[in-house]
């Protein structure tokens, strides 16, 4: 199969569309079958990869407005590679687990859509093209949180679209600036990608565009202080949409990091690496800090999202192949572990239609599965060895070590502070004395929700086990990528601080 | 001798007369009038300097202008005779369903 | 040998899948008795490697690798040396022998399986932390044993939360926490460590580590040695971070017995040990080491002296010991730190199996003030704790004896008077807070009578799963000589001075002489009757000593408290009031903006011309003014 990109983002867009076909008392297994399709596609593109070869591959172009050089442009490397099987996965997953809602048929084409935007976001290498999937994966969300959201459910969709769609236009401008100095440079337009990654931008240039995109991508991660949006979405949000936003949506903010901020201006990457850092730093230990003071769980899971996206952001500015693969690692990992935590949540809402964790108290001892799987979230979210969270969390951490002993220090609060608020997450929902009397009788865990939750377990401790399969692609492809970054430099502060892999120097 | 400037003085003051008109005027009809005024300001304008010029492309926009301002002015009398049916009036304070 | 090598280590695992299957279902014997197989094959396999270290040489396994990302390349490689074949020795047969004995302990717990599932992944984890070739896998152990720790401390997750007066851990589940988040503070420092080794050695492995030592700058190795020592003082509860051991005693007394007492405290002596010719290269480290190690030595034993929960008492006790370890460490004694270690864990696991058995006679009452008299119904137990607390206490044949003695030895001799002196001191403190128990719970007036206890020994097989460890504890110091030969294979062999020769029987009758004292002391007090003075129970010193020197209160009202309500803070005030108002500000600001223009909109059409007449001007005037300027 060449064109199994395109498959990829078209099938399940021509799917949805058939889906309004679909009648509704089929609608749920018409959608699972369509999810399970694409993970199985996303599989194959998994398996006919090639770990060896740290460049795009699967790449598939053609013209659509030659004049400036926008191109269908479609490739992956093994950063993005998982993160679209994730993406497959976790959509999966999340229909799998969807219950009685209203109207199931338009959330379902919904997510479909949305997977079109997600996957569209991470295999496309036009910047144009880039662009409209990133906005049209706002679209589905700000239905799904605006209509089958909580009480406050317009305000949350409203302001997350508005938000992220400002942070977005001034990318926009961005790249239509980079465009523009592209055409000044060679006389022709181009959105690709990789063309815009050959050019040498000066110093001046690079910091202002840094900016634009760094605007862009913050908010979408979202860093502090752009991240009052979160909490609203995913406490309004449905736990599908919480799933969906926490395990996929974020990830394109650090994804656009490292595939726009790094390789496109190296120089002011390195020149910023100081206010990023310390925003990363805020982004870790204060956020963890009111994620403590929650008392919604979906609350403390959602702001402990954004303290784990610090120590993503971190690793991505540690300039070294140790971090930036960790960084990488870490959003798979995260988005596996958060989107797992969300669905646990979402368990216990639909039985209580409470999240308040006042409400709870000895779970352990009522739902056994429910507290082991949640456990096991639980330790991966803390980072524990052996376990998804731990790899990628040590390698980020490690390698901003490099760039700075004493942040990292500081980052590395992540450890102690996640283990406080999940802990006591954990405490007071799971342990004590049952004391609500309707909480004695919650059934445990149905097969719908084991079929979503065991998976992901497994995923959690396998790929803690052994990360080779993933880790190999990833550090593959972030090699090369420091690697030209390094050649790409030209201050010397930046050839100081990007640090070559020495298996690629000596392969040099 | 008449020269070009004096066309142009004649299609300004008949083009501000239009002005004047379509801010002052309140009854729809008279607004129509004055917009005609206006146009036929700018083709005394396009007449003058084509001929000037001797570029005939001014002459011909001025009839295009012309067979345009007809066409209008027959669909704009249609519906003026239309609103003047709905609401009794052509008076234009009375219009103010755009209202923001 | 790999197979050996495998078989130790993944024996434990087996057993823990195992009673995992069963974990939500009633009790099943079964699982007991197949994860206490499986720990008795992973011991022999442990003494076969041992024997095979001793005959042969050191393994070296690489199963496969874990974690490969630009130059790092981290593998699952085990190293079975001198000093791994020793704690996987100990660790063993510990774990083994508790084992078994829970299977009476546990027998009625609701929790049975899971209770076997959890133990046994913590000895799977405790071998990973000593079997591992490299710092990274070592810290899989480190954390590994974190989480069964927490898991088992918080055992009984059921209880609810008491008030600090009524339980000084308040609850099994906030015991557990305590302890899993004052490690992690720990952790983060011994991260560091790792980073640090990481990006100046290039790799992880013990062998490369170790060999690029005389290369590294005395600023990087004191770093280095000190970041990995903050790792080793969380794991072992070193001061500052202390107060999880002893309320890590909310657990079952089989993991206080086989985690808090034999093994997982003692991975932080297992890590100066291993990580010796580090800590060799920075003598000003290790005397830090020393000093802290001496200081809690004295701290925890002071804590012990007045309190009454019989197993908070040994645990201080613990803490004390642990304290001996890291100050012959910290001196340069590794081997006789890893003496002390492996005596320690024999009769400090029988202590508190021991301990076990009475709780289980007095229906999990702890004060030993409600006690008195119970070597009449639980003779065996009697005996056996009698003979712990001998070695304890440092009663010569006893095992504790020997390591104890060759501990202040080497204080001696490094001229480190002061450190000796503490350490000599303590070993007073400790003879008498050993037997103050002892003749407190089994001595004296039977005082449980009034609290109508029906105390009764425990079951037979029980009794005899003991034996080996009561065996060690007396005959293991008998062994020394055997002990050095083979550890100096690894460590560095610490010979003392000619002059420290010539003093060591004036030393060591000064030693005994203290233990002795210390014992005729709580005879004097205590073999009769319980005496209480309400004077000095009032008293300032016993009440500091009581409450654990208000530590815990401080660390309340320093660390907790202000953290929750600066957590608070964060979000109700800067979170909420500053950081989204501004959001909202902003869109505020547009909207009301756009509510003041609203009024251009009249819906009059004379108004819009009025407005597009004016645009149009403005824009010809700005026309004029930009030609007539270019």
């Amino acid at each position: 199969m060449e064109n199994i990109l395109s498959v990829l983002i078209f099938f399940p867009l021509v799917a949805a569309l058939l889906g309004f076909l679909v009648k509704p008392q089929s609608i749920r297994a018409y959608g699972i079958t369509v999810a399970a399709i694409e993970f199985v596609l996303t599989l194959w593109l998994w398996m006919s990869f090639d770990a060896s070869d740290g460049g795009f591959q699967f790449i598939e172009f053609f013209p659509l407005v030659s004049s400036f050089g926008i191109n269908y442009y479609l490739g992956v490397d093994g950063i993005s590679l998982f993160i679209v099987v994730m993406t497959a996965l976790m959509t999966l997953l999340g229909i799998v687990t969807l219950g009685e809602v209203k109207k199931l048929k338009n959330m379902i084409i919904s997510l479909l859509f949305l997977e079109v935007a997600m996957v569209g976001v991470f295999v496309s290498l036009d910047a144009i093209v880039f662009y409209l999937f990133w906005e049209f994966s706002l679209v589905p969300m700000l239905y799904i949180i605006g209509y089958w959201g909580g009480e406050k459910r317009l305000y949350a969709a409203i302001k997350f679209f508005l938000y992220t769609f400002a942070g977005s236009l001034i990318m926009l401008v961005g790249m239509l600036y980079v465009a523009y100095v592209y055409h000044e440079v060679t006389g022709n337009w181009s959105f690709s990608l990789t063309d815009w990654y050959a050019l040498v931008l000066p110093i001046s240039v690079q910091k202002w565009l840094f900016w634009a995109f760094f605007l862009g991508f913050a908010i979408k991660v979202p860093m502090f202080p752009f991240h009052t949006w979160l909490p609203y979405a995913h406490g309004q949000a449905p736990t599908i949409g919480s799933v969906i936003l926490a395990a996929v949506l974020l990830k394109m903010g650090t994804y656009g990091f490292v595939r726009f901020s790094l390789p496109m201006f190296p120089d002011a990457s390195v020149a910023y690496i100081l206010p990023v850092g310390v925003i990363a730093i805020i982004m870790i230990i204060y956020t963890a800090m009111v994620a403590y003071a929650q008392k919604d769980m979906k609350q403390v899971v959602a702001y402990s999202s954004i303290s784990h996206m610090g120590v993503i952001v971190l690793g991505t500015f540690a300039m070294n192949p140790e971090g930036i693969a960790g960084s990488v690692f870490l959003m798979l990992s995260h988005g596996i572990v958060s989107g797992a935590l969300f669905l646990l949540v979402g368990v216990i809402y639909d039985r209580r239609h409470t999240k308040l964790m006042s409400e709870f108290g000895g779970l352990a001892a009522v739902m056994p599965k429910y507290a082991l799987i949640f456990g096991i979230m639980l330790m991966a979210s803390v980072g524990l060895p052996l376990t998804i969270g731990f790899v990628g969390e040590y390698l980020s951490l490690a390698g901003f070590f490099k760039v700075s002993p004493v942040m990292t220090a500081l980052g590395g609060f992540s450890v102690i502070l996640g283990a406080v608020y999940m802990l006591s997450l954990y405490k007071k929902s799971f342990f004590g004395p049952v004391t609500k009397e309707e909480n004695k009788v919650l059934p445990d865990l149905n097969g719908r929700e084991l079929a979503a939750l065991v998976p992901l377990a497994a995923i959690v401790v396998w790929l803690g086990v052994y990360p080779k399969p993933v880790l190999g692609p990833i550090d593959t492809s972030v090699k090369a990528l420091v690697q030209f970054m390094d050649t790409k430099a030209q201050t010397p502060e930046a050839k100081r601080v990007i640090h070559v892999s020495k298996s690629t120097k000596e392969a040099k | 001798m008449i020269g070009l400037s004096h066309y142009l003085i004649l299609a300004a003051i008949l083009f501000a007369i239009g002005i004047v008109g379509v801010i002052r005027r309140k009854n729809l009809l008279m607004l129509f009038f004055a917009t005609e005024i206006m146009l036929n300001a700018a083709n005394i304008a396009f007449a003058a300097i084509s001929s000037y010029t001797g570029d005939l492309g001014g002459q011909m926009f001025a009839f295009f202008i012309i067979a345009v301002a007809a066409s209008e002015v027959a669909v704009g009398l249609g519906l003026l005779i239309l609103i003047y049916r709905k609401y009794g009036t052509l008076d234009l304070d009375n219009f103010t369903m755009l209202k923001g | 040998m790999e197979g050996l090598v495998y078989t130790a280590l993944f024996a434990p695992l087996a057993g823990s899948l195992f009673a995992a299957l069963f974990g939500m279902r009633p009790k099943t014997l079964l699982t007991g008795v197949v994860t206490s197989l499986l720990l008795l094959v992973s011991f022999i396999a442990s003494t076969a490697l041992l024997w095979h270290v001793m005959h042969v040489g050191p393994v070296h396994v690489k199963l496969m690798d874990w974690i490969v990302a630009g130059d790092m390349s981290i593998p699952f490689g085990f190293n079975v040396d001198q000093v791994t074949a020793v704690m996987m020795t100990v660790v063993t047969l510990v774990s083994t022998v508790v084992h078994i004995y829970s299977n009476g302990y546990m027998e009625h717990d609701k929790g049975f399986n899971r209770f076997f599932s959890y133990l046994s992944a913590f000895v799977f984890s405790m071998l990973v932390l000593v079997m591992s070739d490299n710092f990274l896998g070592l810290f899989i152990g480190w954390e590994g044993v974190g989480v069964c720790s927490w898991l088992l401390i918080g055992f009984w997750y059921h209880k609810p939360d008491v008030t600090r007066d009524e339980n000084p851990s308040i609850s099994p589940s906030w015991a557990a926490n305590e302890a899993f988040i004052m490690n992690r503070i720990a952790d983060l420092g011994m991260l560091i460590g790792i980073f640090l080794i990481y990006w100046n050695v290039g790799s992880l492995q013990y062998d490369a580590v170790f060999a690029a030592v005389p290369h590294l700058s005395h600023a990087l190795l004191v770093a280095i040695g000190v970041f990995l020592f903050i790792g080793a003082m969380g794991k072992s509860a070193q001061f500052p971070l202390h107060t999880w051991l002893a309320d890590a005693m909310e657990g079952p007394t089989p993991v206080s017995a086989l985690i808090h007492a034999a093994t997982m405290v003692t991975a932080g002596v297992y890590l100066v040990i291993r990580a010796h010719p580090l800590y060799s290269a920075v003598p000003g480290v290790g005397y830090f080491v020393a000093v802290v190690g001496t200081f809690v030595a004295i701290f925890a034993a002071s804590m012990a002296l007045v309190n009454r929960d019989l197993k908070r008492i040994i645990a201080y006790s613990t803490l004390s010991q642990l304290g001996y370890m890291f100050a012959a460490a910290g001196l340069g004694a590794y081997w006789v730190a890893l003496f002390h270690l492996a005596a320690h864990a024999f009769f400090k696991a029988l202590l508190f199996l021991g301990a076990g058995n009475v709780m289980h006679a007095m229906h999990d009452e702890l004060d030993i003030f409600k006690m008195g008299g119970l070597k009449k119904v639980m003779k065996w137990t009697y005996i056996y704790m009698g003979v712990a607390s001998l070695a304890l206490a440092g009663i010569w044949p006893f095992a504790g004896f020997y390591s104890k003695d060759t501990i202040l030895e080497v204080a001696f001799n490094e001229h480190t008077y002061g450190i000796w002196f503490v350490l000599w001191l303590t070993a007073g403190l400790t003879a008498f807070y050993s037997f103050r128990l002892v003749f407190l719970a089994f001595w004296s007036d039977e005082r449980y009578k009034c609290y109508g206890f029906h105390p009764h020994e425990v079951q037979r097989y029980v009794l005899w799963a003991m034996f080996p460890l009561g065996l060690l504890a007396v005959i293991f110091g008998w062994y020394k000589e055997e002990f050095v030969d083979f550890v100096t294979g690894l460590l560095p062999a610490y010979e003392v001075s000619e002059h420290t020769h010539h003093m060591l029987p004036i030393l060591v009758t000064v030693t005994l002489a203290i233990a002795i004292g210390g014992i005729v002391v709580a005879y004097v007090m205590y073999h009769k009757r319980l005496k209480r003075s309400e004077k000095v129970e009032a008293s300032l010193p016993y009440r500091i000593l009581y409450n654990q020197y208000y530590i815990p209160i401080l660390y309340e009202k320093v660390f907790a408290k202000p953290y929750a309500e600066l957590s608070d803070i964060a979000w109700k005030e800067i979170d909420l009031q500053v950081v989204d108002a501004t959001v909202d500000g902003i869109a505020k600001v547009v909207e009301e903006s756009g509510d003041a223009t609203r009024r251009m909109q009249s819906g009059n059409l004379s108004d819009y011309l009025k407005w597009m007449a004016g645009g149009a001007i403005a824009l010809a005037i700005l026309a004029v003014i930009v030609v007539a300027n270019g």
